[in-house]
């Protein structure tokens, strides 16, 4: 199930709020869990399965480590418990990539095997590795109920595009959180907010990438290529976003503190600031599980230069099976570097426009690597966009006008120029205004995209490769 | 107040997500949409092998979608809002002030040749000659009213290809100049893509001189404005509903031929009805077909005038309001939808006939790959 449908929202999520709501406290998880598995068995029937018994295998683990000090026997549960998630990840998501690799290299002629990915695998392999992990490391204390660590594996608001709550972020809400009007509302107000970027920003602009994507690329004006991926640059943010914001809303009407996944990234001054902002636990995860055990920064030049080409090949990997998202990790990889090795102080001294429209060039760029799926459609929309067929032609002149507001509306929404704006209203002297017409603003904004839910001709759910 | 603030929210919050499930819940379902102009989903009843094969989910969300209450008012706000952000177009229509406008994808070409060979097969093949009508729809005539560099087929280069590709036994009739210097007039409907009668008598009046007939002329005709709110296919596909509806005339000429009977086989079954026009449709959503009722394999129609002229039509929907004006002339009029059948043969001889007259509009005659089926 997505959270953009009318049967999550009118539907699933009443039904579950009010049973939450009037069960006691014992029974809260029950519920969570239980609404966790139906949202997800919504979407995916079959490979509930895996997820289950890769939970299971990570409590599993957690308990032999919490009953033994015995370092080698407490090593073996964890890679053991790694073996199972990594494994399950590998064959669902890249052997048939690999199969298809080993075939053209040697000219052999493996069948590939065509599994399905279950929807949001990468996200909970994830969540749950950083469980056994902490729990190795020391660092989280081990769960002992297998409903709770269920729970926080299903947790539906999160489960299937993130953000990648670390077990260690909620462990202690897990068992024990509180239920008020505070969170409550202040929940449902990052969900509606979420919900109208997914609904009205993200799918709107998200048509017009969907058309030029479909084009031949050597015909594109250069008007055209660059409207079609700064329509895909918006769709996928606010997207993205918009589905943080809504988990992190239903996290809160629950009583869970989700870390926050964006904040602002358009914004950025240089690249490495940019993946600071964008999908934060993302990087997070990886800064945490991958980079730092491999020895960060702490050995060298040369071996941090290996460490964040390992990162960002994986990063760019995490997100899909195929040569573009490797691309696009490698060229995050090599940014990263450059600015590493000295850009970076350029940046600062650059007037604010220049580097965060450098910063801005490269991200979408990037996105160019990131959602066509083949290399020399990559590489023939690239040209388009530097030596297109014509500065403009009918066709973008024609989008232009059909999608300028909606550009203008992505552009104010993507900075940081509304929050600051809430931000002075609700402690000015006007404050009281603001107060009052919140909610009106909140109903407009859920009703509004009812009607886009009513009548959504395209309205799609972007993460189902990762 | 920011206490307060918190609980409207909640509040606010929990009454929406409530009461709109709850009202659909207890409203009456309908099994088709006449307003859409198509079935709706019914509600799904759940088994093990559709939960597992995700179509009890599909069709679930489909039913709540489909039900979910007031849709159309629903779907009018989002589409106002869409326009008010520089968007003109929905489902494939343009929205313009005067009318709904589709927006046509380019044909395939080498479709539309089959097409042309079949015709000209047939031709060669029969003493009858043979005549063929393309009609530009509202797209093709009203593209200057769209939207600066929206994207349109231009519809005279389409009709020009297909009239070049017929050989000398063909008599192609253009009418897209004589439509096109009319369009100040109401010859095309607003909201749905069909001719108006007066399109038809336009196209008439240049098509029946080439048939070798003089054509009636229009003061010779009553027109009764039999409704005036008629909303077509376009509004169905929009659900836009600040276009003007539009009018169903019937046409009569108190001086001129009538019908004596016209008999219509729906492929199962034949049925003798004695008026060309089918009055109960102008109580359904589906006024057009008023004219000789809906599509059907095979028309015959009989009139009382004292002439040897027969014709034999293929056709698609345009020819059943231009039909009427014909029966003024031939004593006998056949027409085949070729979508209904694969041997025309069965049905009507080409010999029998004085005239062959192909007519479809542009858009159906580039799409629709039933009409080389003559040719077998």
């Amino acid at each position: 199930m997505v959270f953009s449908s009318l049967t999550f929202l009118y539907f699933f999520l009443p039904v579950v709020i009010i049973s939450y709501m009037l069960v006691p406290k014992k029974i809260k998880n029950v519920i969570l869990f239980v609404s966790g598995l139906l949202f997800y068995a919504w979407g995916e029937p079959t490979y509930i399965w895996v997820m289950i018994v890769s939970a299971f295998v990570d409590f599993a683990a957690g308990i032999i480590m919490g009953r033994t000090e015995k370092k080698s026997t407490r090593r073996m549960a964890l890679i053991f418990s790694m073996i199972v998630d990594l494994g399950f990840l590998f064959v669902f998501k890249y052997s048939g990539f690999v199969v298809g690799v080993i075939n053209s290299v040697f000219g052999t002629s493996i069948t590939e095997p065509d599994l399905p990915l279950p929807i949001g695998i990468s996200f909970y392999t994830f969540q749950s590795m950083s469980y056994t992990i902490d729990v190795y490391l020391g660092k989280v204390k081990v769960q002992k109920n297998f409903i709770n660590y269920l729970t926080y594996v299903s947790l539906f608001p999160q489960l299937v595009a993130g953000p990648i709550v670390r077990y260690d972020e909620v462990a202690d809400e897990i068992d024990e959180r509180t239920v008020n009007v505070d969170n409550v509302s202040e929940g449902i107000g990052t969900f509606v907010k979420g919900l109208a970027k997914k609904v009205l920003l993200a799918n709107n602009i998200g048509m017009l990438w969907t058309q030029v994507k479909a084009m031949d690329y050597s015909e594109l004006s250069v008007l055209t290529a660059w409207l079609g991926i700064l329509a895909f640059t918006f769709q996928i943010y606010f997207d993205f976003s918009g589905y943080s914001d809504m988990a992190k809303g239903l996290g809160k009407i629950f009583g869970f503190n989700f870390p926050i996944n964006f904040d602002h990234p358009y914004q950025s001054r240089s690249i490495s600031e940019f993946w600071r902002r964008w999908h934060i636990t993302l990087g997070s995860w990886f800064r945490n599980y991958l980079y730092i055990p491999l020895g960060g920064n702490r050995n060298g030049k040369l071996k941090t230069y290996r460490n964040l080409a390992i990162v960002w090949l994986l990063t760019g990997f995490w997100h899909g099976a195929s040569f573009n998202f490797i691309l696009w990790g490698a060229f995050y990889g090599v940014l990263i570097i450059i600015e590493r090795l000295g850009f970076s102080k350029v940046l600062e001294k650059l007037p604010v426009a220049v580097s965060t429209a450098y910063t801005f060039l490269m991200v979408v760029i990037g996105w160019v690597m990131f959602d066509i799926e083949t290399l020399p459609g990559v590489f023939s929309y690239l040209k388009a966009m530097f030596a297109g067929n014509g500065l403009t032609d009918s066709f973008g002149l024609y989008q232009l006008s059909s999608y300028g507001v909606m550009f203008v509306l992505c552009i104010f929404a993507s900075t940081d120029i509304f929050t600051k704006l809430t931000t002075r209203l609700s402690s000015g002297k006007a404050s009281a205004v603001y107060y009052y017409s919140l909610p009106v603003v909140q109903l407009l904004l859920i009703l509004l995209s009812t009607c886009y839910l009513v009548d959504a001709t395209y309205n799609p759910f972007l993460y189902f490769r990762f | 107040m920011k206490r307060i603030q918190k609980r409207i929210t909640t509040i606010m919050f929990f009454v929406t997500l409530m009461m709109l499930p709850l009202i659909t819940l207890f409203s009456e379902k309908k099994d088709f949409s006449e307003l859409e102009n198509r079935p709706l989903q019914k509600s799904p009843a759940f088994s093990f092998d559709d939960w597992f094969d995700k179509s009890f989910m599909s069709e679930f969300e489909s039913f709540v979608s489909d039900h979910f209450t007031g849709r159309a008012k629903w779907i009018n706000v989002k589409i106002n809002s869409e326009l008010m952000t520089g968007k003109n177009e929905i489902n494939g229509i343009y929205i313009t002030d005067e009318r709904l406008i589709e927006k046509i994808p380019e044909p395939e070409y080498e479709a539309v040749d089959r097409s042309i060979e079949a015709i000209n097969k047939l031709a060669e093949t029969t003493e009858t000659p043979v005549y063929v009508m393309i009609a530009p729809t509202s797209a093709g005539v009203y593209t200057d009213t769209l939207p600066k560099n929206a994207p349109q087929l231009d519809q005279q280069e389409v009709i020009e290809h297909i009239y070049g590709g017929f050989n000398s036994k063909v008599s192609s009739i253009d009418v897209f100049d004589i439509l096109n210097a009319s369009k100040e007039d109401y010859i095309y409907y607003r909201t749905d893509h069909h001719w108006t009668s007066l399109g038809a008598y336009v196209a008439y009046s240049t098509a029946i001189s080439k048939l070798g007939f003089t054509s009636i002329p229009y003061s010779k005709y009553d027109v009764e404005h039999a409704s005036s709110d008629f909303l077509g296919t376009y509004y169905s596909k929009t659900l836009y509903d600040s276009v003007q509806s539009d009018t169903i005339d019937i046409y009569s000429n108190k001086d001129g031929g009538s019908v004596v009977s016209c008999t219509i086989n729906n492929g199962l079954e034949e049925k003798t009805y004695d008026s060309i026009y089918f009055r109960e449709f102008l109580e359904t959503k589906d006024k057009y077909s008023t004219y000789l009722g809906t599509n059907q394999p095979v028309i015959n129609i009989k009139t009382n005038l004292q002439s040897d002229k027969k014709i034999l039509i293929f056709k698609d929907s345009y020819a059943n309001s231009f039909i009427p004006f014909l029966t003024q002339h031939y004593n006998e009029i056949t027409a085949l939808d070729m979508r209904y059948i694969n041997n025309f043969r069965e049905y009507a001889l080409p010999e029998d006939y004085t005239h062959i007259l192909f007519l479809y509009n542009c858009t159906t005659f580039a799409s629709d790959d039933n009409i080389k089926k003559i040719a077998y």
